[in-house]
């Protein structure tokens, strides 16, 4: 049970622009932000925060007050099947509604605003019952109709309708039931609820497509937005959740450059911050007047890594890829740039994770043999492999990859660095306008989230979320496997197989673990710490996403 | 001189016109496809052509022109396809912020430069003269980028006493108000500070070498009177075509500023569309401010006129 903070979707790609996509939070496709973060992904981070439990608050709750919350991007709306979620958009989108399922502390997918979600016997058929007694901020019943034309306008959106590809059609079974039909089984359905596809908005938003006023169940209520300025919400006195929310209201306030956000939370001028910063993580996790939160230890979180777009020279040639991989000293980038939080991770899977194999076979740094392969591949260039490596504007990104090009340089790869502005980029990488560019993303709390972005069915076409346009028959067949079948130690062996392609394929160049910190000041406590309906505890802060439900203040 | 001010009055509007169209032709100047890029992944060849119908990009350039400004009369300047918000509705958050910003910020500046270059021109390379010449010549070398985080890291991280980014409106009461403007203020202050002082400062030394001034010496005025009465005004036109430069500028040269302070003027929220290709906002921000500048520059010209008679006779 997770709620909706916890869901493993992120940026950008979603984060305001271009693309499609599916999935739609499933996993974002990310800021490029190549040591951005930290490893925290798994356990503790060199930077441990001080709290044992920081966020999490033992005495009673004391209602009224607001908050002001400092995020990292802003975002262009607020319609689940059209706008462009990124970490900030998902952390607005669980203020204001609420998904149907959430990631619970265990990893898995647990009921939240559905009552159950529940399989036929292969799991091609999975009923969603709804909560009764569950109104819009507006006022209007939360029922099967509404389910269904949220479901049909998600399909047939452009952005969120490859994620659900394998969704068939929806259903009224009763007033407050929903037959979900897919074309295969699919397991990681509760997962998927869990993500951008998983939000109801109200009939009243859907039909008029309003993406700037949104109408949802969450425990906020809107109030106004003005885009890079603020977005402020006030308490649901509605809400289903009966004694939640605490707080009177939130506002939102994006600061996109890391140091002026980590000069508003010590100031005061803001009560919280997300940031990936290294640097601002370290900073805040040694100042005692804070406390922060870094990614859980379940799941997965975002990886770091170059991608490689298999489908334009010279990065089609498996051998350039090859000597481009042993070229990066990654060890060195994130001993230069990770403020002493990052950490290597050679894998689309975090360490610890069941899906990743004891050796996956990826490329080492090797100067030597990075040497020999561009010596082996020059000829079939031209006899200079030139190549163009790319970042959005960021002078800290700027700063890696130009260190990247420079290792690169040595193995003899001439390489041009290049900073790109988000929406271009990522539409560049939707539309396959690129050779080389740093990316983050891949965080999920079920790998099957990550399909659309690996799978060869998404790899053609003028617009393709399998950015990489890789194209592995071996790969997608573990895909399908992973993606089908239940027993977890099957799965587990489909995926481990999904990273040994990946790494014989070569589209992606791992990096880091990218890591999140929410950072609160002493006064808001209990900030990750949602129960669900059940009982249970929800996984909490992942990847710069968060629900502000349960929080509340001391002073 | 009103023969005059119906001259300036002319060259305004037809340099508004020029602008004008300049701003219009943005949008086909900026590389790409705005109707691509505005679709996104939805582009098809009918979507594209729909919306380029919608947009009237498939008309004649002086048609696309006659309609832009047409819409312009009538408060219309687009929407953004980023965040739907409308142009007028975007300027209308930032025009204040920048308003205030430029205000206050030269209210500062003159307030300091002006009684420094008094007291500098009344002792000339003297010791105050000289402390103050060399300390404005070190903010002078102080870019914002600078001042400001020095700015926020003592008066808003460390002592508390400020914000350190967002802009509270007055409704929100002067109080809050003035405390988040103050330090960007200041930021923006220091190079108009030195500016200011540099401009005055000479001009009002040259003036006082001039005949009038020693006849009023020798008529037995204090020096304070001489420089108050009869010194500063024709001292005072290359500090106004000076002002009138600086705060034109400020408009869209303060992004610096909105962005450390995340104030969403008109320097900031153009930035972020040109990295965006949010052609209209870029149109539209593009062309109030460069109007604004026009403007400013004009009422500092008809200044002119009114304080020195000469201007009006060249």
């Amino acid at each position: 049970m997770a709620d909706s903070a916890d869901r493993y979707d992120r940026r950008a790609f979603l984060a305001r622009g271009a693309s499609t996509a599916a999935a739609v939070g499933l996993a974002g496709v990310g800021v490029p932000a190549l040591l951005a973060g930290c490893g925290s992904s798994s356990n503790s981070p060199a930077a441990a925060p001080k709290l044992s439990s920081p966020g999490v608050a033992t005495g009673p709750p004391r209602r009224g007050g607001s908050v002001t919350v400092g995020l990292n991007s802003e975002i262009d709306g607020f319609l689940p099947s059209a706008s462009h979620f990124d970490n900030s958009g998902l952390t607005y989108a669980n203020t204001i509604f609420d998904t149907l399922t959430v990631v619970g502390a265990d990893g898995t997918a647990k009921p939240y605003l559905a009552q159950s979600v529940t399989p036929n016997n292969d799991k091609t058929v999975w009923t969603i019952t709804l909560r009764p007694g569950v109104t819009f901020h507006d006022g209007s019943p939360l029922n099967a109709d509404v389910l269904v034309a949220n479901i049909q306008q998600l399909q047939t959106s452009a952005l969120t309708g490859q994620a659900l590809r394998p969704v068939s059609g929806a259903a009224k079974v009763d007033d407050l039931s929903v037959a979900v039909t897919c074309v295969e089984p699919l397991v990681a359905f509760p997962h998927y609820l869990a993500t951008q596809v998983g939000y109801v908005i109200a009939l009243s938003q859907l039909e008029s497509q309003n993406s700037t006023h949104p109408i949802g169940t969450g425990p906020f209520s809107f109030v106004s937005w003005e885009p890079n300025d603020h977005l402020t919400v006030q308490r649901n006195p509605h809400y289903w959740r009966s004694g939640l929310p605490y707080l009177d209201g939130v506002t939102y306030k994006p600061i996109s450059e890391d140091q002026s956000r980590e000069n508003s939370l010590k100031s005061g001028t803001i009560d919280m911050m997300v940031t990936r910063d290294p640097n601002a993580i370290r900073d805040l996790a040694h100042d005692s007047s804070f406390q922060q939160v870094l990614n859980p230890s379940v799941g997965q979180g975002d990886m770091d890594f170059v991608i490689l777009n298999t489908a334009v020279e010279p990065t089609s040639d498996p051998l350039v890829r090859q000597a481009l991989a042993y070229a990066i000293d990654t060890d060195e980038l994130v001993r230069l740039f990770g403020a002493g939080v990052a950490k290597v991770n050679l894998s689309l899977f975090p360490p610890g994770s069941p899906y990743r194999p004891a050796d996956n076979g990826f490329p080492t740094y090797d100067l030597a043999k990075a040497k020999s392969l561009v010596a082996q591949a020059a000829p079939n260039h031209g006899g200079t492999i030139k190549i163009t490596l790319a970042t959005i504007t960021d002078p800290r990104l700027l700063t890696e990859i130009q260190a990247i090009a420079n290792m690169w340089g040595l193995a003899g790869i001439q390489t041009t660095v290049s900073e790109i502005e988000q929406v271009t980029f990522i539409d560049n990488l939707v539309t396959g306008q690129f050779q080389a560019y740093t990316d983050e993303m891949f965080g999920a709390s079920d790998p099957d989230l990550n399909y659309v972005w690996l799978s060869p069915t998404t790899a053609t076409g003028p617009i393709a979320l399998n950015f990489a346009r890789n194209k592995d028959d071996a790969l997608e067949a573990a895909l399908q496997q992973g993606r089908t079948m239940a027993d977890p130690s099957v799965r587990a062996q489909a995926y481990q197989e999904v990273d040994r392609r990946l790494s014989l394929d070569l589209p992606y160049l791992w990096a880091s673990l990218a890591t999140w910190s929410l950072t609160g000041s002493d006064a808001v406590v209990n900030f990750n710490n949602l129960t669900l309906p059940d009982g249970s505890r929800a996984l909490g802060f992942a990847n710069g996403i968060f629900n502000p439900t349960p929080m509340w203040r001391k002073d | 001189m009103v023969r005059y001010v119906a001259s300036r009055l002319f060259q305004l509007v037809f340099i508004c016109f020029l602008i004008s169209i300049f701003a219009f032709l943005l949008v086909h100047l900026l590389p790409g496809d705005p109707a691509r890029t505005i679709l996104g992944p939805n582009y098809t060849p009918a979507s594209h052509a729909l919306l380029m119908r919608q947009l009237g990009l498939n008309k004649g350039l002086l048609a696309q022109y006659g309609t832009w400004i047409t819409n312009i009369f009538h408060g219309n300047l687009g929407s953004s396809f980023l965040t739907k918000q409308t142009v007028t509705n975007a300027l209308s958050v930032a025009v204040p912020i920048d308003l205030e910003l430029v205000i206050v910020s030269q209210v500062l500046a003159l307030a300091v430069a002006i009684p420094m270059a008094l007291v500098a021109a009344m002792r000339p390379n003297r010791s105050f003269d000289k402390v103050a010449t060399t300390s404005t010549f070190g903010m002078l070398s102080l870019p914002t980028f600078v001042a400001g985080p020095l700015l926020v890291l003592v008066f808003a991280v460390t002592l508390h006493w400020v914000p350190a980014t967002g802009f509270n409106r007055l409704s929100q009461g002067l109080g809050a108000n003035l405390k988040s403007v103050i330090l960007p203020s200041v930021a923006l202050a220091i190079g108009s500070i030195t500016v200011y002082y540099r401009l005055l400062r000479a001009d009002l030394i040259a003036t006082l070498q001039e005949d009038f001034v020693t006849m009023a010496r020798s008529k037995g005025l204090s020096t304070r009177y001489i420089l108050l009465r009869h010194v500063m005004r024709p001292s005072s036109f290359s500090l106004l075509a000076g002002a009138g430069i600086s705060i034109g500028t400020l408009f869209t040269g303060a992004f610096v500023v909105e962005v450390l302070f995340q104030l969403p003027g008109i320097g900031f929220q153009l930035v972020q569309a040109i990295y965006a290709d949010d052609y209209l906002v870029v149109q539209g921000m593009a062309l109030v401010a460069a109007v604004a500048f026009v403007v400013v520059n004009f009422g500092v010209d008809f200044l002119l006129t009114v304080l020195d008679p000469r201007v009006r006779r060249a």
